[in-house]
């Protein structure tokens, strides 16, 4: 076999290796699941709901990954859009104004990181580290003002019941993943978003204006935000200063889980977010299962961030540098 | 730029933010600081902020973020607190030991994120959250997830902080190791010179691997003693920081890194950094002058409102002199 065919089959093992990842892990999951005598429909119903929540917020962050930046707010934009579609629900009782409102809030949040850092050129992660501290700060304001310290506020768990049902759900996340798939797969936007990540500086000089697919990116991802927070109402229909708490670093987790470098550009995929998701909530729930004691969350964060380092370490192989990378 | 216009741009931020937040607490009929248990407070405060400041930006000015500062910090601190605890049992002079064995454990903390770095040659980010993953982990088994304090409330702890002669000696000390070993010395060189160049300084013979393993050290000791200091300051440690729980540590000291590599374009870049963290500590003591009106909420909105209006004058200070200019 000649040298090129064997860099071709290594890296397309290595492309789909995060599938296999995943494949491997729900079959481990179902195994232990059945060892232990669970039910494993209503376990696969928990991972399935931690799951769509993150798969569909990383999903819009692709956009704002592949041009070569990141957002921390995420998750707090989440948590903050979730907060005012419960307020606004509370107030008006309407379901179609809280929905609105939910997608209001995150396209909104997401638009202001990005003019931030478009039109005043201050580096996106700082704009996202400070837009964290802010919409956590006002969602826990809200969230203890209507709630108090200890609870949430809530909306009847009658109002999103029809919402619930996970093959619901797999369509919203079909559709969701159909649109994102399309926009980065086959139009001039998601091509010129890898060209702008993958080496900005021509991409300018071709005439590629960064800061239009800045804004879009941040859109796309503020759409996932809202349809996040929906998500998370329809599992847990109350909102406290820590739901989706984690969501805006496991983003990070799931997208490099899912085979997608954190530097962006043109080896992007689209699917990283999804299959990163999944993979990586099995992997806490199995760990979870398999290890039943008071410090069971303390070792399974650490397996779990040894097998993301696995995992990332062997599918970066084929594009190791000499230097170190920064 | 004469001396003189020097010392006034590098007075100018720290006596512009005490006299405005002077003439606020005036207001309310008080000052900044009240009373000589405030200003310990304020003295302790500002070393906290400075090293914190010192630790991330060795790394972020070298292009490679840590989101790990939080959780070395933490780990060092119950590691540092379980050893002394044992050895002394709270008794006269457990400060010290505490701070030492802190101090050497955050080393080792620190050389084990940079090796895993050096080894994975993985982007500094993703390894990163990895190690964040796995020391909080580490951190909520050995305290089962919760606060520490047996190990940390004893007398001597408490006079640590009671007095702001030792908080001034360990700024002290830190300052000059940090301009002696980043200015002074061949490792310092090399990492100007790898800060600037990386390509070009490796080419010209400069040990990369190693410089950077140093880097990862000094970070890890820096936040041993932030680790301590806070540990004395409120009197426990929270263990049960899972899902990067330990990150917010690292966005406290955004809004000083800015202002002090501001300040430090007149004056010493690490002055600067003490600087910032004076203005920090100011207006920390003026949250807790206003603190029946003030929330924590609010003062979190504060400092991240303060960081992009900073930023947005930062990095658009030429548009805004051309504005204004006549």
């Amino acid at each position: 076999m000649s040298k090129g065919n064997k860099l071709k089959n290594s890296q397309m093992l290595i492309a789909i290796l995060p599938i296999v990842a995943l494949i491997v892990l729900f079959i481990v999951f179902c195994t232990v699941v059945q060892m232990n005598e669970y039910r494993l429909d209503m376990y696969l119903k928990i991972v399935f709901n931690e799951a769509v929540v993150l798969a569909v917020v990383a999903t819009g962050a692709i956009f704002i990954y592949t041009l070569g930046t990141f957002d921390i707010s995420l998750g707090a934009s989440t948590l903050f859009a979730a907060t005012l579609g419960v307020t606004v629900y509370n107030k008006t009782e309407s379901l179609v104004l809280m929905i609105l409102v939910l997608f209001l809030a995150g396209i909104v949040c997401s638009l202001f990181n990005s003019i931030l850092a478009s039109i005043f050129n201050i580096p996106a992660f700082v704009t996202t580290v400070a837009m964290m501290s802010v919409l956590s700060a006002i969602a826990s304001q809200i969230i203890t003002t209507d709630g108090g310290a200890l609870g949430g506020i809530s909306i009847p768990s009658s109002v999103v019941e029809p919402y619930t049902g996970v093959g619901f759900k797999i369509l919203l996340l079909g559709l969701y993943f159909g649109i994102c798939y399309f926009i980065f797969q086959h139009t001039k936007t998601g091509r010129r978003m890898k060209y702008i990540g993958g080496n900005p500086l021509c991409a300018g000089l071709t005439g590629i204006k960064a800061n239009k697919y800045t804004i879009i990116a941040f859109v796309m991802a503020g759409i996932g935000v809202g349809l996040g927070a929906f998500l998370t109402l329809t599992y847990t229909p109350s909102v406290t200063t820590q739901t989706a708490s984690s969501i805006g670093m496991n983003i990070f987790i799931a997208i490099v889980f899912g085979g997608m470098p954190i530097s962006g550009g043109p080896r992007s995929k689209i699917y990283a977010a999804l299959v990163g998701g999944f993979s990586y909530m099995l992997l806490n729930d199995i760990l979870e299962i398999l290890i039943d004691s008071s410090a069971a969350y303390g070792i399974t964060q650490v397996i779990s961030a040894v097998f993301f380092l696995a995992v990332v370490y062997v599918t970066s192989m084929n594009y190791r540098s000499q230097m170190l990378p920064r | 730029m004469s001396t003189p216009k020097r010392i006034i741009h590098t007075l100018a931020i720290p006596v512009l933010v005490a006299v405005v937040l002077e003439l606020l607490c005036l207001t309310q009929g008080q000052n900044i600081i009240t009373n000589a248990k405030s200003f310990d407070n304020f003295v302790v405060y500002t070393a906290i902020v400075m090293i914190t400041t010192m630790a991330l930006s060795i790394n972020l000015n070298s292009g490679r973020f840590d989101f790990s500062l939080g959780s070395m910090a933490a780990l060092s601190s119950v590691i540092g607190a379980q050893i002394t605890y044992s050895l002394m049992a709270g008794q006269k002079g457990s400060s010290f030991v505490m701070l030492i064995i802190t101090l050497i454990v955050g080393v080792v903390l620190g050389l084990i994120s940079g090796g895993i770095y050096v080894i994975l040659r993985l982007p500094p980010i993703i390894t990163s959250l990895g190690v964040t993953l796995i020391y909080e982990g580490i951190l909520y088994t050995l305290t089962s997830g919760k606060y520490v304090m047996k190990t940390v409330q004893n007398n001597s702890m408490s006079a640590f902080v009671s007095t702001w002669v030792y908080a001034f000696i360990i700024i002290t000390v830190v300052l000059i190791f940090m301009i002696v070993v980043f200015e002074k010395t061949t490792f310092g060189y090399d990492y100007l010179a790898l800060k600037s160049g990386q390509k070009v300084a490796i080419n010209t013979g400069i040990k990369e691997v190693k410089n950077a393993l140093i880097c990862y050290g000094i970070c890890g000791g820096l936040m041993g003693i932030v680790g301590f200091l806070n540990a004395a300051r409120n009197t426990t440690i929270n263990g049960g920081q899972l899902n990067f729980g330990s990150i917010a540590i690292m966005f406290t000291a955004f809004l000083p890194m800015f202002i002090g590599g501001y300040i430090g374009g007149y004056c010493n870049e690490k002055v600067g950094y003490l600087l910032a963290a004076v203005c920090m500590s100011l207006l920390n003591s003026t949250f807790a002058v206003f603190s029946n009106q003030v929330t924590a909420s609010t003062q979190s909105i504060i400092n991240a409102v303060l960081l992009v209006v900073f930023l947005i004058y930062l990095n658009n200070n030429n548009l805004i002199k051309r504005l204004f200019r006549p």
